[in-house]
């Protein structure tokens, strides 16, 4: 796998990431399903995700930069899992409601593991490694993109502090605790 | 508020690595995932309602 073909890759991972903050914002803007506390801990894990292709764009793939996502997905893998197993009794429910049969944090398991697994697939190709002393400057689309998810993660910085105003976030928060009581 | 903390660090991690130095950034993203880490483990010591 070339430079190139590397970091066009990493570019098309920080889309990953835009999507799955956009398809989080959707829920619960258009659903009304505010996020809980391990939700938002998910969401916060797919952000992080988006450092290491940022650090691959700005100073070149490095196999420390994927590390750094590794760690990230292991983190939000683990995060998921003890979600899942909250809701695993029969007869539960589970937490807001699902999407293609699954909720979305049986989406966000999936979506750590295919992370872990495509991360430690993209370490197996060393010639992306090789630094042929060349500048290569972002393009556009990689500019776009990193732009784009540093935006959806403060655009949930508002939100997260709207829902949850400035004590703890409600295990099961129902209404945004900045906006009770108005009209 | 933890979590729009957490969020508000990430945001500075994400505009460190485009714009900033590459230590900084890692050492900052370490800091991060630690902080999201010790919130998880003080949530997951909360008493569980559980459905049964």
């Amino acid at each position: 796998m070339t430079r190139s073909l590397a970091l066009t890759l990493n570019a098309l991972g920080v889309c990953a990431v835009a999507l799955v903050l956009v398809v989080a914002f959707a829920a619960q803007l258009l659903l009304n399903e505010l996020p809980c506390p391990l939700c938002l801990l998910q969401r916060i894990q797919f952000a992080m995700l988006a450092v290491g292709p940022i650090l691959n764009l700005r100073f070149g793939p490095r196999p420390s930069h994927y590390a750094v996502s590794l760690f990230t997905a292991v983190a939000g893998a683990a995060f998921a899992s003890r979600q899942v197993l909250l809701h695993i009794m029969p007869g539960d429910l589970g937490y807001g409601s699902a999407l293609l049969g699954y909720h979305y944090y049986s989406w966000a398991f999936i979506g750590f593991a295919v992370a872990i697994i495509a991360l430690a697939a993209m370490l197996l190709f060393d010639q992306q490694f090789r630094d042929d002393g060349k500048p290569q400057p972002a393009g556009a689309f990689a500019r776009a993109a990193v732009w784009l998810v540093i935006a959806l993660t403060a655009l949930n910085v508002v939100s997260t502090l709207l829902e949850c105003g400035f004590g703890a976030c409600p295990d099961n928060p129902v209404v945004y605790e900045m906006l009770k009581g108005r009209p | 508020m933890e979590f729009s903390a957490l969020f508000l660090a990430v945001t500075v991690v994400m505009v460190v690595a485009w714009w900033g130095a590459r230590t900084l950034a890692l050492a900052l993203f370490a800091a991060t995932l630690l902080a999201s880490i010790a919130t998880y483990l003080h949530h997951a010591s909360d008493v569980l309602k559980l459905s049964f």
